[in-house]
């Protein structure tokens, strides 16, 4: 399988001002030569997904379609029947990529491949032809990663939070990234501009390097949200004229962002629950958050507004 | 006319049934060997020749008294039953917890093991050495039993505690210039934090970590730093012994005898215990008082029935949420401020 070496995000396309928007941006990245769509069935409600469908019509094809399931530990039955509502959003009958969400907590990879729980819907699912490839994400931990591999399910790709940030901090790179190279499974990147671009807004590195340290990284795909049409325009310029970074290049810009790395500040996905979606959150007995976007769209859920995704603002 | 320091029966009755506190009876009455009740048991306080209450203080939670009338209540309340050691921080409640507890000790000064804590979080020197002339003077002392370095909680705080000029070197000249008598650290986050500080060498007198049912599975301070304050011949004072804020009460996994009682079974000098009101000081004076330990199979028992909520620390959300991480600290390391990140 060939896939563009840069992925639209599924998360941010949730952000998109309307479903218009969100099938510009669709359109430009297919345009652009972007094969990889990444989404989520808890992102936004199925909102994201409902919009990728749609905006996917008549192009299927010509993508490669991954989403992710939310059992957080929860029972194959769950996952099955996400995967029914999945499918249905997207406007698809399979999936190229399914993948676990949100592998964070200590326990995930104990709940994931215990009797009835999430590893059989993965496997069933493969079996029945509903999806062709199977893999898991997480941004918490790379321990709760490799735990999740030493399970030995055979996954066929892994997703990771991998930027120059990540390189002196709890590590995907130093630890995931050559375990995953060494079995043979796909590694594709995430939060390549840390997740919410901070350091970028802060004026402490550019997004093109940020992108560009992600995308020299041995991965087949570095996911990045693109909510704006002129983001998805900056990031193709990046990709259509991308070099890899040497070594030496990598290792200063690595080195520019360690102080401040040091404490995680700038991955607060590791440090703290703000990443942790509600349904994640919930599944484990955790707070939620009234102030995460996914909750105030909870709440808003059951407003008669006679639309199906009442603005959460 | 009742005096308010005392305990008095009616509110002790409440306050056990409140608390689902059944105490065992006939186990009592077999017990012959027992220190006679209402006598508060004392431990060594690590090398330092001092003897510490099992049960400390906690002075976050003394802070968030209603008033200082209720403060000076529990403070008089517990050194009437023979608590002695009493917590705080320089950045409790913006210095109101010292500022309570200093009114609440004047004339009793002598009675308490007084201990508060330095808020540099990673800043020099200097700045600790300002914060101790602000405790002294909000705790009406001219000096402190303990002071400890507080929340290592940041991954870069171990190297930035003991960096050139750092706050290690203020416990030292203040330890020197009679301040300070002991000195140590504290922090709720991970018990590798603790073991990078304890692996410098630094003569530390007391160290503070989270103990209790939960962490026995997760992350376990207790199974990874205890026995190397135990090497080393350092103090360990238990923390959060009910998850917090008394999360593993209220979830119904653990009463508040349990999970008290586990961690003061533990090889600690002193299990330091939030109190906001007489309430909760009667109830867990009663605890302290008939306190008898869990042998080993009663706590691995208890740690066992805890273990599935331990395995995600759901409960134990000082370690794995910012729920816990105080104002100053966020600000030293760039994070936001609690009401952007609650957790």
């Amino acid at each position: 399988m060939l896939i563009s070496a840069l992925g639209l995000g599924g998360h941010h396309l949730g952000q998109a001002a309307d479903e218009k928007t969100a099938k510009q941006i669709i359109a430009a990245a297919v345009d652009g030569g972007i094969t990889f769509f990444d989404n989520c069935w808890e992102y936004h409600l199925g909102k994201t997904e409902d919009w990728m469908g749609a905006a996917l019509k008549g192009k299927r094809d010509r993508v490669f379609l991954m989403t992710k399931v939310c059992t957080h530990g929860r029972d194959k039955d769950l996952a099955l029947r996400m995967l029914e509502e999945s499918l249905r959003r997207l406007q698809t009958d399979h999936l190229d990529l399914w993948q676990i969400h949100g592998v964070g907590f200590d326990n995930d990879p104990a709940l994931f491949i215990r009797p009835n729980g999430a590893a059989e819907a993965l496997a069933l699912a493969k079996k029945q032809g509903k999806v062709r490839f199977t893999g898991f994400t997480g941004h918490k931990n790379p321990k709760v990663h490799l735990a999740m591999l030493d399970t030995n399910f055979p996954f066929d790709a892994v997703q990771m939070p991998l930027n120059p940030f990540d390189a002196s901090f709890r590590s995907f790179e130093k630890a995931g990234l050559p375990e995953l190279v060494r079995r043979g499974i796909a590694p594709l990147g995430m939060k390549p501009l840390n997740g919410g671009g901070d350091a970028v807004k802060k004026g402490l590195v550019s997004a093109e390097e940020m992108l560009r340290y992600a995308m020299s990284l041995p991965v087949a795909c570095t996911i990045t949200g693109m909510e704006k049409p002129e983001i998805v325009e900056q990031n193709l310029k990046i990709a259509q004229k991308f070099q890899p970074m040497t070594p030496v290049e990598m290792d200063s810009l690595r080195s520019r962002c360690r102080s401040v790395a040091a404490d995680g500040r700038f991955e607060l996905y590791k440090v703290s629950l703000k990443y942790d979606n509600p349904e994640a959150r919930m599944a484990h007995g955790f707070p939620i958050d009234p102030q995460q976007m996914e909750v105030k769209e909870m709440i808003r859920a059951t407003d008669n507004t006679g639309k199906p995704f009442p603005s959460y603002q | 006319m009742q005096n308010p320091n005392q305990p008095s029966r009616r509110m002790f009755l409440q306050s056990a049934a409140a608390a689902g506190a059944t105490p065992d009876v006939t186990q009592r009455n077999t017990q012959h060997v027992e220190p006679p009740v209402s006598q508060m048991g004392k431990r060594p306080l690590g090398k330092t020749g001092l003897e510490v209450s099992i049960l400390g203080l906690g002075g976050f939670h003394l802070g968030a008294t209603k008033d200082q009338e209720e403060a000076t209540r529990i403070v008089h309340g517990a050194l009437d039953a023979g608590i002695n050691f009493f917590d705080s921080a320089w950045e409790y409640q913006d210095g109101e917890s010292e500022a309570r507890l200093g009114r609440a000790l004047e004339g009793r000064r002598k009675e308490a093991l007084l201990m508060t804590k330095v808020c540099t979080h990673g800043r020099k020197k200097r700045v600790a050495m300002q914060m101790l002339e602000e405790s002294l003077g909000r705790l009406k002392t001219d000096h402190l039993d303990v002071w400890q370095i507080h929340e290592v909680v940041y991954e870069n705080d171990p190297e930035m505690i003991f960096g050139p000029d750092g706050a290690a070197e203020a416990l030292l000249q203040a330890k020197k210039e009679g301040k300070v008598r002991f000195v140590g650290f504290t922090g709720h986050k991970d018990p590798s934090f603790h073991l990078k500080v304890l692996s410098l060498g630094f003569p530390f007198d007391t160290v503070q970590l989270p103990l209790n049912p939960f962490d026995a599975t997760f992350r376990s301070f207790e199974s990874q730093v205890l026995p190397e304050l135990r090497r080393q011949g350092i103090a360990a004072l238990g923390m959060k012994s009910l998850g917090g804020s008394g999360e593993m009460v209220k979830s119904g996994a653990v009463t508040v005898e349990e999970a008290l009682r586990y961690s003061m079974s533990l090889p600690v000098a002193c299990t330091i215990s939030g109190i906001d009101s007489l309430e909760v000081l009667e109830q867990n004076l009663k605890i302290a008082l008939n306190f008898k330990p869990m042998s080993e199979a009663e706590r691995q028992a208890l740690a066992t029935r805890c273990t599935e909520y331990a395995a995600d620390g759901r409960l134990e959300l000082f370690k794995t949420t910012t729920q816990y991480d105080g104002k100053v600290g966020r600000e030293q390391h760039g994070y936001p401020a609690a009401e952007k990140l609650p957790a």
